[in-house]
């Protein structure tokens, strides 16, 4: 049990955080291995950043335990703190100081030692491609700069694990792309890092994912595995015309688990594809919406994601009425 | 506690408040101006009291004794009032402080040895400068009747009767009574509570305000370091102020300094850092600026101002507030201060302020980082 | 446009009022001012701590420290051994006068030479001192003209007193000469002041700072409704600190109010249009909130102390004086004190009424075009 625990970085059991009657985690348990990049994906108010701060210490659980770097997350957490690194939602750098200053400051507070402080801030600024800007105070830098920034000085003191908390929202998608870029590379060293995120695509780059939603954490694996194991269904994705008003038509057809709205298209969740295709385009033509494609995709996180919300919406329902 | 990081959170904070300078510039402003207004403007002194006069008799007697009160440096006449309405006009309005009637008689009454009486209204409003002008104008009446008594023995006995009793009064201290030399000293104290309350009292909360905090608490940053690093740089600005205050004393104002300079500066900083640190304690526990500058205003400015006996003298307030001022720590460096500057006299006398000051200097450090949490809730 | 201002209210009270503490100090803060303004700021002075010296222990010497004793203004505590023992005493601050009398005092009086009373002050509280110094000559001047007209009859051997004049004071407004009737109409003036200052500069900039002004402003909402909606509610609590304290300070101080209402009212609402509208305008030039309370404070010192309120303006320099003009709190306290002690009305106060409504207009104009350049 004991090495068991040592190998994994992040180490959950029942996690849970209340503020008054509100459950915003609801005992959640799972574990992180050393070197994992592990994403917790989950609309907004799922409690994403409620659990990451609980386990940097900023939070104090009101039920369950945890063990973050080997130590307890109520009676250690200054060590954890030691041992992390941690990027909030919200850009909390100072904006009335430079680039170089707050690198400066972080250097300081984490203790680098000297000789290697001029090291760690020039890789720093230059990861973040913020050379040019060293003296530009960070007020003026725009969203994808400052989240580099943020990203550089919370690794500085080059902690083993770090915990992201949304480090893209709001940041146009190039940026994305060469942030999780940067991910990677740390990744690449052994760095073990925890990202919350609601962008479904990003979901895809993580080793394993934990998905959120009011609080628990309705299913947990890699990407490929919720995919296919989660989806005990197919999915279909259906062009026509009048997409909206040829939802409401699907929906009541007996194969059809779920529809949903993607864009233009209808993305329908079935258990039996085969016979779903048919009575849809029958239904479909015979209703006049001329149908151009119905055919079988790969499930996106978005998809997998969805079929899990709605079948939990769906279980809890019947629960309520029994209750009342 | 680790002084490389005390050093990163100061260094920060000074970077911050140079970007400032309008704070920076005000933290000293602010004081100084206090003192010019507190050294040249600000005075209870009381002195040309606007007066109007009712001669009812119009005789030699009555005119002389008018003189008496136009002449003296406190009164100012301001006009000859013909009746009541024109009288009650002037006070009304507060074109006049205090009235003077005659009555008619009055010359017959003092020549035939009577008693003879004189009313003296006065605008109460401002019951200060009222009963320092009641207080005048008796000295007035009372000089006015040993000097026809004087006249009257002079005439009838021949010989000069000596005044029987006369006051040699020496006073202590400050001999011209300027009271500037009583309020700049004091005053040392109500600029440093002015200055806690400005400069630490929003530094925490703004950073929980920014979201900044968030970061550094999950850093292994302690909070006393913290604290401690964000109290230096407030410090050293404090002390500027302190010297700032007594270099114009000194050479603006002439106050007189009698006492030992290193000793004031001693207490000065041991005041400041509790000052400052009660400041801090303010933005630990509001979290929030505009609460901790209301809070400030309550807690620092106004005892400092009111009850540290740096205006009004402790030992004329009601029992029960006098009890209140023993928790207020103004009134110790107050005490100091004075002591110090005026007295000359030095910690043998003044240790148990001392003690008292470096105890709340102490107490509010403790606080302040006992009530500051590295935790989000 | 009401609609957006009544809601721009609505959030406005949510997010003073939600933090209860905020409540407590804009509530809270003005009664204990008021208690310490009514109760501990006295410039009276009684009991003054007294050392006696008598080296001459007569009759005589005695009969003039009762009279002290009895006028109430002086409390020995204390009997000095020696000089030593009086230096010891004033130093500690154990006494602020020592009442010397040397060997032979009795004597003189007696044969009609000067007698001496040696009068020592601690100076360092020099406002104390010079009143102890006007009781002393005052008590000394009877105990002498009592004397003096003993010897006189005695002279002319018929018991014929000197003329006298008999003073008789009477203190309109204020009989009883109590220092609360100044100071607690004069609170509600500061703190007015302090309470909207405070709050209106800070407030807006707040929204500066933390960044939801950005939102407000893209939405349909012109800048007057966004004034009128920050300063709205700093104006109804302004008001209600008035109602506060006046209630109070009558019932509780008895402080007597014999004007009108409606004109304190009206006057309060001209005050809040300058006190308004130098919170807006500090808010123009302030990025951040930690500037918004400097510069509200760099205001409201020297406009406090230079009000009238603590220190009449009589007293201060002729260019300072002139300074005053420019400050509405120097005009409402003219005002207040008006209404409450002297219970005068429009014809006596119209010239501050009209000061102050000059005032406030041309100040809530200007900082609210300020704001709109600001904006734009």
């Amino acid at each position: 049990m004991h090495s068991e625990k040592n190998n994994k970085a992040v180490v959950v059991e029942n996690l849970e955080r209340r503020f008054g009657s509100f459950i915003a985690v609801n005992r959640v348990s799972f574990d992180v291995a050393k070197g994992e990049i592990f994403g917790f994906l989950g609309p907004n108010g799922a409690g994403k950043s409620t659990t990451i701060r609980m386990l940097c210490g900023l939070l104090a659980p009101t039920g369950g335990s945890g063990i973050v770097a080997g130590f307890d997350i109520r009676t250690q957490s200054e060590k954890i703190k030691a041992n992390i690194g941690y990027m909030s939602q919200k850009f909390s750098l100072y904006d009335d100081l430079t680039v170089e200053e707050n690198i400066n400051f972080y250097s300081g507070i984490y203790r680098i030692p000297r000789e290697m402080k001029k090291e760690r801030k020039e890789w720093v600024i230059e990861m973040a491609g913020l050379t040019e800007h060293r003296h530009s105070r960070t007020s003026i830098l725009s969203g994808g700069w400052k989240q580099r920034l943020a990203l550089g000085c919370a690794v500085l003191h080059e902690p083993p694990i770090i915990f992201l908390d949304e480090p893209t929202s709001g940041v146009d998608p190039i940026s994305r792309r060469q942030f999780w870029d940067l991910i990677y590379e740390l990744s690449g060293k052994g760095v073990t890092i925890f990202v919350t995120t609601h962008y479904m695509d990003e979901a895809e780059y993580c080793d394993r994912l934990g998905l959120i939603y009011r609080g628990e954490l309705i299913a947990i694996g890699t990407p490929e595995v919720l995919k296919t194991e989660q989806m005990h269904a197919d999915v279909l994705e259906v062009q026509s015309s009048r997409p909206q008003e040829a939802m409401e038509l699907v929906a009541k057809l007996p194969d059809v688990k779920e529809v949903a709205l993607f864009g233009k298209r209808l993305h329908v969740v079935t258990e039996s594809y085969e016979s779903a295709r048919q009575s849809i385009h029958a239904a479909l033509s015979e209703h006049g919406y001329p149908v151009e494609k119905v055919e079988r995709i790969v499930p996106s996180m978005e998809d997998v994601f969805v079929s899990l919300i709605e079948s939990r919406d769906r279980a809890e329902q019947p629960q309520e009425e029994v209750q009342r | 506690m680790n002084t490389l990081r005390i050093w990163a959170v100061s260094r920060k904070e000074f970077i911050h408040i140079i970007r400032d300078p309008r704070s920076l510039g005000m933290s000293i402003a602010i004081p100084m101006l206090l003192l010019l207004l507190f050294g040249y403007a600000l005075t209870l002194d009381v002195d040309d009291v606007p007066m109007v006069v009712w001669d009812q008799e119009g005789s030699q007697a009555s005119r002389e004794f008018v003189s008496r009160f136009t002449g003296s440096p406190y009164f100012s006449l301001r006009e000859y009032v013909r009746n009541y309405r024109e009288l009650e006009g002037a006070v009304d309005s507060g074109r006049a402080l205090a009235a003077l009637v005659i009555p008619k008689g009055f010359a017959g009454k003092i020549e035939s040895g009577r008693e003879a009486p004189v009313q003296l209204i006065v605008d109460g409003s401002d019951s200060n400068t009222a009963t320092i002008a009641i207080g005048y104008a008796d000295g007035v009446a009372m000089v006015y009747s040993q000097d026809v008594a004087l006249d009257e023995i002079r005439r009838m006995g021949g010989t000069e009767l000596a005044l029987p009793l006369d006051v040699r009064p020496r006073v202590w201290f400050n001999p011209d009574l300027e009271s500037k030399n009583y309020i700049i000293p004091g005053l040392i104290a109500v600029i440093m509570m002015v200055i806690a309350a400005l400069l630490t009292s929003l530094t925490v909360a703004r950073e929980w305000e920014r979201g900044t905090m968030e970061q550094l608490i999950s850093t292994p940053v302690k909070g006393r370091e913290l604290i401690l690093g964000k109290l230096l740089p407030y410090f050293a600005i404090g002390m500027l102020d302190v010297l700032l205050a007594v270099l114009m004393g000194e050479f603006l104002f002439q106050v007189p300094l009698r006492g030992n300079v290193a000793l004031l500066f001693a207490m000065a900083a041991i005041f400041l850092a509790g000052a400052l640190s009660l400041g801090m304690v303010i933005s630990v526990v509001t979290k929030s600026q505009l609460l901790a500058s209301q809070l400030a205003m309550v807690m620092t400015f106004l005892p400092a101002f009111l009850l540290s006996g740096f205006m009004y003298a402790i030992s004329n307030m009601p029992k029960a507030i006098q009890l209140v001022t023993y928790l207020i720590p103004a009134r110790y460096f107050v005490a100091l201060l004075k002591g110090i500057y005026l007295k000359g006299i030095g910690l043998n006398i003044l240790f148990i302020e001392a003690g008292l000051l470096t105890i709340f200097g102490i107490m509010m450090i403790v606080l302040a980082n006992v009530k500051f949490k590295k935790k989000l809730v | 446009m009401i609609e957006r201002i009544k809601h721009m209210l609505i959030k406005e009270f949510i997010q003073i009022f939600r933090d209860s503490r905020m409540k407590g100090v804009i509530f809270l803060m003005p009664i204990i001012q008021l208690l310490v303004f009514g109760y501990a700021v006295t410039t009276d002075v009684k009991h003054v701590a007294t050392a006696v010296y008598d080296l001459d222990n007569s009759v005589a010497s005695r009969e003039l420290i009762a009279r002290f004793v009895a006028s109430g203004y002086f409390e020995i505590t204390a009997y000095a051994k020696n000089p030593k023992h009086v230096r010891e005493l004033i130093d500690r601050g154990d006494v602020r006068a020592v009442l010397q009398m040397n060997k032979g005092f009795e004597d003189d009086l007696r044969v009609g030479r000067t007698a001496i009373l040696q009068l020592i002050v601690d100076g360092t509280d020099s406002n104390t001192a010079g009143i102890v110094l006007n009781y002393s000559a005052k008590i000394t001047g009877e105990f002498s003209q009592k004397i003096l007209a003993t010897r006189f009859s005695r002279l002319k051997g018929l018991p014929l007193k000197p003329a006298t004049v008999n003073l008789q004071t009477r203190a309109w407004f204020n009989e009883n000469l109590e220092s609360r009737n100044f100071y607690v109409p004069g609170v509600i003036a500061i703190i007015v002041m302090l309470i909207t200052l405070m709050l209106t500069s800070m407030a807006v900039v707040r929204e500066k700072e933390i960044g939801t002004m950005e939102q407000i402003m893209v939405t349909p909402i012109t800048p007057a409704e966004f004034i009128l909606g920050k300063t709205i509610p700093f104006a109804l609590i302004g008001f209600a600190d008035v109602v506060l304290i006046t209630v109070l300070g009558v019932f509780w101080f008895e402080v007597p109010i014999r004007g009108s209402l409606l004109m304190l009212f009206v006057a309060t609402a001209l005050y809040l249009m300058t006190t308004l509208g130098v919170g807006l305008l500090i808010s123009t030039v302030s990025e951040t909130q930690q500037q918004a309370m400097m510069s509200t404070f760099f205001f409201y010192f020297p406009a406090v102390l230079l009000s009238g309120f603590m220190f009449p303006i009589a007293n201060m320099p002729a260019m300072i004086q002139w300074l005053t003009y420019l400050n509405p709190l120097r005009y409402f306290l003219v005002i207040v004190r008006g209404i409450f002690l002297k219970g005068v009305g429009p014809a006596v106060l119209w010239p501050q009424m009209a000061a102050l409504a000059v005032m406030g207009v041309v100040i809530l104009w200007s900082a609210s075009r300020r704001f709109q350049k600001t904006l734009a």
